[in-house]
């Protein structure tokens, strides 16, 4: 049997929760950091990148000239794979989107908030490495969110570096 | 929820599982980052193409006849905004709202997404294949029946190839030659321009002019090709010096009428007479008897006429005399020397060549009606919609096909739409003026499965023994049209990227078919009755785009509504106020609309703007407002124009619903937000006797212009600026001595005072934090520090707005809205209602414009309607009135009184001179527009940003438009103009790229790079380099409210008029001191 007394702490409850709430997303506890989905393709960077010595912007092409790094197109793949491990099952399931003409859908990790402009050249221009925002992805078998992204973490960033930190150099 | 004890409640337990659950939702919605989506590359990826940087193609626009050229920026594939081409002879970098908004037709969420057949009496979507093989099968039937000859093709009138295209195609069937219809088609015009000159639209050369008459015609509304008019007519001006004057004949003040800086009001259809007493061949008190203007006008005016070298007339004109007025008006043209100076026949505008109009149709609707139509095939044009009678005819019809993308009313009544692409998606070609051809190419993939009709034309062609073996060479019509264009496919390659090419196309010279004559009865009523294609929707094309609904008219200001425009005094007798009812009978038909008082209309005379009211054409146009067609007589004039006056008898209905519009007060009640003063204030025309007759004056009630007392210093002209200060201050004295009720703008010019001003940069905050106020050692100003590594205090961005070239046209709010993705707020969908309602509305208000009504309009930049003088019209007629257009927008203080009441800083100024909304801060108190002395902030009051919302204004695929460089807000948020920041960071970010710094004048923002009137200008105030820093200090330039102390980044420069000299005390000097 449920008494009145009990319920008498439900405010005191709800004002808690709200608390918990704002320090929980001052404190950036709801960052996605370490997220590691399964991609559809497992891409393996380390040995494109270590073993094979390729730059990042073999692929990610636009990433020093366009706010959006880019993304390879499937042909990108298929121009070595169409001669190399042919027979790797991954290779085949590659194989199989370009030759069915469809893209791979591939599993989105990093992705800051839609009121936030992030422009790659910017940051690849100044020095920034991918690695700054991306972690070592050179060693990531599965890649996974390395950094919080969050707006403090941006921000310690532009401060340390002398770059803008005005609201308007992303917020608009 | 119930507990294990059957009773109902919650259990604590569930309760805080319930909240938890809750609390992670709302940090993801908050944060945003926990959303899973997918990364989805491209299989091939295309040439030249940067994801996120935008690819620019230059093509032609096809909203309206005249062809202007169109930069469209495409990104990631998908055609984001539509730029003017500043290689395009005819437009020359500008864009009017209806231009804007062609994007809104290409993602329009109502497009057929296919073929269609009607079945069970409804369009049914088919295949291509089996449309296509009923299409042919119907075209067999009428040959083989041997009705070819009563087959009717109806075309939108187009400038280009296709028409010629057309006409071989139907004469390879046997079929006679299309008709090339407009509905807005100035027949007269053109018709007496063809007798006196030889071309349909000879070219017009404001700027040359020294006096420009207008008797009804409309030049900066839908008369002609506007968006060029307007061009030449704000640079003729803004000439300041050498102005010319403008005057405009008409029964009512439309935008252009406004612009005017006199009016001449007659009664509708008397234009002819008035133009003949202008020209000194009628005399002016019989006139006078006639027409309802006055004989002391006339007789003035005339002198000035008979004065004036050189001088533009101009005729529009709705009645059934248009003919005549515009072959009276050609011969004043020619009189007055106009030929070969202010209008050019040998630099004609060849767009509306062979544009035929509503006379074309009537015998059409005849033969339709008597069964002799076998089949009709309608492409681009909506006659059901823009011609009265013919949606009835259409019955009469055995197969009736549609060529349109849209559900409009025309594809409403066909048995088979074939739709075909939107001009944003296929190949064609125009010739605006003479010696140019303007290109048309695909700015991207179609969206539907649609067809261009030439290709359509063509693969039926080919389906048919007897025509097959003419198409059996031509690929598509891509390449037939390659084929002819002077140089082939390589000069057309050559020239795409510009757009544009010299050269004429082997178009054989369309011989105009004689139009049907119908004339009518006068009919009756006591009032006149005068419609006009409003524009910004035009013939109603405009209709099914939200953001021409949601555009408020130039003149009433009013969006997502039809109206009847009536005189105050009209209004007064009839005992009606704004938005009450009135029922307007005329032609033996009915309808019922608000009144909207205007100034600007004879009290004989109601307006009723046409291109609303529509039964079909998707969301956004169906039932919204009236449509007034079957008022009208069904007459044309001798060339086959529509008539669109007649008389009307009106009755108050006793209801009343408040019209939906963005006007606050259509008086400035002292408030100097829209500034002016007379063209020889600036000591350009000096009358002698007279120097300081010219101020802008405050008119006195009454409406008659009171000249300034000259001041005791007669020998100070206005030119002599170091006498200023004492001259403001005399002045200032004399306005206290005439009463200073009215306060139209009557400072002095910065120039002329002591002080100098930039803008923005006097703001005590900015000069605060660049240490000029306090110590700059004491502390530290951050980025507020000019010499801040980021360099960002240097800069101040800023913009000035010449009201002297503004027409009011409402381009830049279009632009604004395509460029920022403003969501629009009006649709009927959209509408929220204040309190209960009936139960099975449930808690919504369907009635378009309902969000306007309650105060919830969403623009961010709007246009201010002002009228000076013409007080007292509620007690007589008096048309001496001036309207000044004042575009408004954030103001981005210095000092702004937004900044300081924010509570969780989501508004802020920044170190280059923005005053800058944060939106992921904003919480939506509102305390900033409660400060904002400008009313420049707006409210998402919905989730108009927001897809699962019955309020998104974005269905797709209009969400499609979307600019990817600005946020989409949501629900609860403010919003209002960023001066366009992200085009300032993006011009940052390409200069950085460059290893180069900002270029002056290196990018504008949205409004000022559609602004057909070149009237704003943006940039970095505080470099001289950039056009802007040199305007701001402009003799004219004011801040409005600068007694706010509020430090403006906005600089007006204030409004020219030219009087008539022969109203001054100085009419002697009329034409003399103008020489300077």
């Amino acid at each position: 049997m449920i008494t009145k007394g009990k319920w008498a702490a439900v405010p005191g409850l709800v004002a808690l929760a709200a608390c918990a709430i704002v320090l929980s997303a001052y404190s950036g506890a709801s960052s996605p950091e370490g997220r590691s989905p399964k991609q559809p393709i497992a891409f393996p960077h380390p040995r494109h990148v270590k073993t094979l010595g390729m730059n990042c912007l073999y692929c990610h092409f636009a990433a020093n000239k366009s706010p959006d790094p880019g993304l390879p197109a499937v042909e990108t793949c298929m121009g070595c794979h169409q001669a190399i491990l042919t027979n790797s099952p991954e290779i085949k399931k590659l194989a199989g989107f370009f030759y069915k003409n469809q893209p791979v859908p591939w599993e989105r990790i990093h992705k800051v908030p839609e009121y936030v402009r992030f422009p790659h050249m910017r940051h690849v221009n100044a020095g920034v490495t991918c690695q700054d925002c991306h972690g070592n992805v050179q060693d990531m078998t599965q890649v996974y969110q390395a950094k919080s992204l969050n707006m403090g973490w941006c921000v310690n960033c532009h401060v340390e570096r002398k770059a803008r930190y005005d609201c308007s150099t992303c917020h608009y | 929820m119930s507990n294990p004890s059957g009773q109902p409640g919650v259990r604590r337990r569930e309760f805080l599982k319930v909240l938890g659950v809750g609390s992670a939702a709302a940090a993801t919605v908050g944060c945003g980052t926990d959303y899973v989506e997918k990364l989805i590359p491209y299989v091939h990826s295309p040439d030249q193409t940067v994801p996120g940087v935008s690819t620019y193609y230059a093509t032609t626009c096809r909203e309206c006849a005249a062809a202007c050229g169109v930069l469209a920026e495409v990104r990631d594939g998908r055609v984001i905004k539509l730029e003017g081409n500043p290689d395009h002879p005819l437009s020359r970098g500008a864009l009017c709202a209806r231009g804007q908004a062609a994007v809104q037709g290409l993602y329009n969420p109502d497009r057929f997404r296919g073929p269609q057949i009607r079945a069970d009496n409804a369009l049914r979507a088919a295949s291509w294949n089996d449309a296509l093989t009923l299409f042919r099968q119907r075209l067999g039937e009428v040959r083989s029946r041997g009705q070819a000859g009563g087959v009717v093709f109806i075309n939108q009138h187009e400038s280009g190839s296709f028409a010629t295209f057309l006409d071989s195609w139907l004469a390879g069937f046997g079929f006679p030659a299309h008709i090339s219809y407009d509905a807005e088609a100035h027949l007269a015009t053109m018709e007496a321009n063809r007798a006196s000159f030889g071309v349909a639209w000879p070219g017009l050369r404001f700027s040359a002019a020294r006096l420009i008459v207008s008797f009804g015609a409309d030049f900066l509304d839908n008369w002609g090709a506007s968006v060029a008019q307007q061009l030449d007519f704000a640079d003729a001006r803004a000439r300041l010096q050498g102005a010319p004057r403008f005057i405009y004949v008409g029964a009512r003040r439309s935008l252009t009428g406004l612009n005017a800086d006199e009016w001449v009001p007659c009664r509708p259809g008397t234009e002819h007479l008035v133009a003949q007493a202008l020209s000194g061949a009628a005399p002016a008190a019989s006139v006078a008897q006639q027409s309802g203007a006055p004989a002391e006008q006339l007789t003035r005016l005339a002198r000035e006429i008979a004065a004036a070298r050189p001088a533009l007339f101009l005729a529009g004109g709705e009645g059934a005399n248009a003919l005549e007025l515009a072959q009276t008006v050609n011969r004043m043209n020619q009189a007055a020397g106009a030929v070969g100076t202010t209008l050019l026949p040998n630099e004609p505008v060849t767009s509306f060549e062979g544009m035929g109009g509503y006379g074309d149709l009537v015998d059409v609707v005849r033969r339709m009606e008597a069964g002799q139509v076998s089949m009709l095939l309608v492409r681009g044009a909506n006659p059901a919609f823009s011609h009265p009678g013919f949606a009835a005819a259409m019955a009469k019809v055995p197969f009736k096909v549609s060529f349109s993308s849209f559900p409009d009313e025309t594809a409403m009544l066909s048995d088979v739409v074939l739709p075909d692409d939107h001009a944003l998606e296929r190949w064609g070609d125009a010739q605006p003026v003479r010696g140019t051809i303007s290109l048309q190419q695909p700015a991207m993939d179609r969206i539907f499965d649609t067809r261009a009709t030439a290709d359509v034309l063509i693969e039926a062609a080919k389906g048919d023994p007897s025509t097959a073996a003419r198409y059996a060479g031509t690929g598509d019509y891509r390449t037939w049209l390659f084929g002819r264009i002077p140089g082939g496919a390589n000069a057309v390659a050559a020239a795409l990227p510009k757009g544009v090419m010299t050269g004429t196309l082997p178009n054989a010279p369309t011989p105009r078919r004689a139009p049907a004559r119908v004339t009518a009865p006068a009919g009756e009523g006591e009032y006149f009755l005068l419609t006009y294609w409003s524009p910004t929707l035009g013939d109603g094309r405009g209709a099914n785009k939200p953001w021409l609904q949601e555009l408020p008219d130039p003149v009433s200001k009013i969006v997502w509504q039809s109206w009847v425009e009536v005189h105050p005094l009209t209004a007064k007798a009839l005992g009606v106020g704004n938005g009450d009812f009135l029922e307007v009978t005329a032609s033996g038909h009915t309808v019922t609309l608000p009144v909207f008082q205007f100034l600007g209309v004879r009290p004989d005379t109601i307006a009723i703007p046409l291109g609303q009211g529509h039964t079909a054409y998707g969301r956004y146009a169906k039932d919204v407002g009236v449509n007034a067609m079957p008022l009208l007589p069904a007459a044309t004039d001798a060339a086959g124009g529509m008539v669109m006056a007649t008389r009307a008898r009106i009755r108050a209905t006793g209801d009343h619903q408040r019209l939906a519009t963005t006007e606050g007060s259509a008086r400035q009640h002292g408030r100097g937000i829209a500034q002016a003063l007379n063209a020889s204030g600036l000591g350009l025309a000096v009358a002698p006797g007279g120097e300081h007759a010219d101020e802008v004056a405050p008119r006195s009630s009454g409406g008659i212009d009171v000249a300034r007392g000259t001041q005791p210093q007669g020998a100070d002209t206005p030119r002599d600026i170091n006498a200023g200060g004492e001259r403001a201050a005399e002045h200032g004295a004399g306005q206290a001595g005439a009463g200073g009720a009215e306060h139209g703008g009557e400072h002095a010019f910065p120039g002329d005072a002591s002080h100098e001003f930039l803008p923005g940069l006097r703001s005590p905050v900015a000069n605060d934090a660049q240490g000029d106020l306090g110590d700059p050692a004491s502390k530290d100003a951050g980025m507020y520090d000019p010499n801040h590594w980021s360099g960002m205090a240097r800069r101040r961005w800023a913009m000035t707005i010449d009201l002297a070239r503004c027409t009011g046209c409402s381009a830049c709010i279009t632009a604004c809205y395509a460029e920022n993705n403003i969501p629009t707020v009006g649709a009927p969908h959209q509408g929220r209602a204040l309190g209960p309602t009936t139960p099975s509305a449930g808690p919504w208000d369907t009635r378009p414009g309902a969000n306007v009504v309650k105060g919830r309009e969403m623009t961010w930049i709007r246009v201010e309607r002002y009228y000076e003088g013409g007080e007292g019209n509620e007690r007589s007629f008096n048309p001496d009135f001036e309207t000044r257009f004042a575009p408004m927008l954030c103001q981005h203080c210095g000092n702004a009184p937004c900044e300081p009441v924010c509570p969780v800083y989501a508004t802020y100024h920044s170190p280059d001179g923005l005053n800058v909304q944060v939106y992921n801060r904003c919480v939506g108190t509102r305390y900033c527009s409660n400060g904002c002395p400008y009313k420049v902030r707006y409210f998402n009051w919905f989730g108009f940003g927001e897809p699962n919302r019955r309020q998104y204004a974005f269905p797709e695929p209009l969400n499609w438009q979307l600019n990817p460089d600005v946020t989409v807000r949501g629900k609860g948020v403010m919003e209002k103009c960023t001066f366009c920041v992200q085009r300032i960071r993006e011009a940052e970010s390409r200069a950085r790229l460059e290893g180069r710094p900002v270029q002056p004048d290196e990018f504008t923002v949205a409004c000022a790079q559609a602004c057909p009137s070149r009237a704003i200008t943006f940039g970095d105030a505080a470099d001289p380099n950039w056009s802007i820093a040199r305007l701001a200090q402009d003799r004219r330039a004011y801040h409005v409210f600068e007694e706010l102390n509020t430090y403006t980044a906005v600089v007006y420069l204030k409004k020219v008029n030219h009087p008539s000299p022969g109203a001054t005390t100085a009419a002697p000097a009329a034409t003399t001191g103008e020489a300077h």
